[in-house]
């Protein structure tokens, strides 16, 4: 459907802490504008009609990608198209790279940004996925306020989040991997375009061929992301040999809660969690090892 | 709310118009300046035929709020051949076949531009990559990768 924008007010503040007072001001009839994939598109099929259109494309210095030796930081507005070309995220975050550059077409990701994707708070996220498996925080900045949470606090269930009225999350911060460690993004996908049926992002760390860290994602099996804690546990302490990890894929499995919905079935979800995890943790030992 | 007067560069050329800020890029482009070689069609940002180039970017058009647009370049199917001369990758569309019906051209051809003005010698598998956002109800993808194949061997060369 095609059909026109209901009308809005519309605001294009200069900094953070204008765009935030406005938002506090108009609560929940007011939306925040980025890259405007999810917002313009959900506007027209009437799914949301907003009052207020807050634009915070000409904030400055949102638009960053910064890398040092504690890890990779980057801003509200940065695409995920840039995140896919930047270097340093190809280097030592393939996780999030592998994400990136699967998600749907060119065109939506550069205008897509990772942090709009996160605020939409879809359960089918690559990009989440890929910031639980590398432990990224959130800076959610209020009028008030300003705190830093771990990305799993951030998502309370389909497209709900922390985020209260007034408040914007403004910076990603993902730590740098430990030494001898590897990670993984696999998903399952109709077309290229479509969401995932299934996404799963694995990072390991392994020493003295023992595995001493371990954290596995996965997308589009329950409301929101979700850690699976019992394969996680599992696969630590342990010899890393195919038995352990095919175990610790199909506990996996077991933690996943997924629906039958038109693009797939909990049966066949459940069990492309096995297959997945399995494959990403080969994978993230082959990077540990090489 | 109140419409405003906004510049838009398309192709070059400058326009102030007063627009609402509910319109989308789309919009303005064929309802407002009459440039109708954009297309629209899913509204969604699924099928591609509203690409247009923002400062050199492939973006969709129907998706784009047309105010966070204004004072940029704007590059649209008809901004593509130069005095009267087709752009190589018009000419390799057309001699490759590589048009049905036409209606997700324009997007497919701006989505090439787009590619290879950033990677001048892709694999085919960086073509299809590089046109994922972009549907053909015609099915003609092979056509359309062989043709642009062809227009960057064409533009390496520096021919057109």
């Amino acid at each position: 459907m095609t059909r026109p924008l209901k009308p809005f007010v519309y605001f294009e503040p200069s900094t953070i802490k204008e765009a935030v007072q406005i938002l506090d001001t108009y609560g929940t009839k007011a939306k925040v504008l980025a890259g405007g994939v999810d917002l313009v598109a959900r506007m027209r099929l009437r799914q949301i009609r907003p009052e207020y259109v807050v634009s915070i494309l000409n904030i400055p210095k949102l638009d960053y990608i910064q890398s040092d030796g504690a890890g990779l930081k980057f801003g509200a507005l940065v695409t995920i198209r840039s995140l896919e070309l930047s270097p340093k995220v190809q280097k030592n975050y393939a996780i999030l790279y592998e994400a990136a550059s699967q998600i749907a077409s060119v065109q939506v990701k550069n205008m897509g940004t990772a942090v709009g994707n996160l605020c939409v708070a879809t359960p089918a996220s690559d990009i989440a996925a890929a910031l639980y498996a590398l432990s990224a925080k959130l800076r959610i900045i209020s009028p008030v306020s300003e705190r830093v949470i771990p990305i799993e606090e951030f998502f309370i269930g389909v497209n709900q989040t922390v985020l209260k009225p007034g408040e914007i999350v403004t910076e990603v911060i993902v730590p740098s991997p430990a030494p001898q460690t590897g990670g993984a993004f696999f998903k399952l996908v109709r077309t290229t375009s479509d969401i995932a049926k299934v996404n799963v992002a694995v990072s390991l760390t392994v020493t003295d061929n023992t595995c001493r860290e371990a954290r596995v994602a996965l997308g589009s099996v329950a409301p929101t992301v979700i850690r699976a804690n019992q394969a996680e546990e599992a696969l630590k302490r342990s010899r890393l040999e195919p038995k352990a990890v095919e175990e610790a894929a199909q506990l996996a499995a077991q933690e996943a809660k997924p629906i039958t919905d038109l693009r797939s079935t909990v049966e066949y979800r459940s069990e492309m969690v096995r297959v997945l995890v399995r494959r990403a943790m080969e994978k993230a030992l082959t990077r540990v090892r090489t | 709310m109140a419409e405003q007067k906004v510049k838009f560069i398309v192709n070059g050329r400058s326009y102030e118009i007063p627009i609402e800020p509910h319109m989308t890029l789309v919009e303005v482009l064929r309802d407002k300046l009459d440039i109708t070689g954009t297309k629209i069609s899913c509204g969604a940002g699924e099928c591609g035929a509203c690409t247009v180039l923002i400062d050199g970017k492939a973006v969709l058009s129907c998706l784009t709020l047309a105010i966070t647009a204004r004072e940029k370049n704007i590059l649209t199917i008809e901004g593509l051949a130069e005095k009267g001369n087709l752009h190589p990758i018009q000419k390799a569309f057309i001699d490759g076949g590589a048009i049905q019906c036409g209606f997700c051209t324009p997007g497919m051809i701006l989505a090439t531009k787009a590619l290879l003005d950033k990677n001048p010698n892709p694999t085919h598998e960086e073509v299809k990559q590089g046109l994922a956002g972009n549907l053909c109800r015609c099915t003609g993808y092979v056509k359309i990768i062989d043709a642009v194949l062809a227009a960057a061997q064409k533009m390496r060369k520096g021919g057109s």
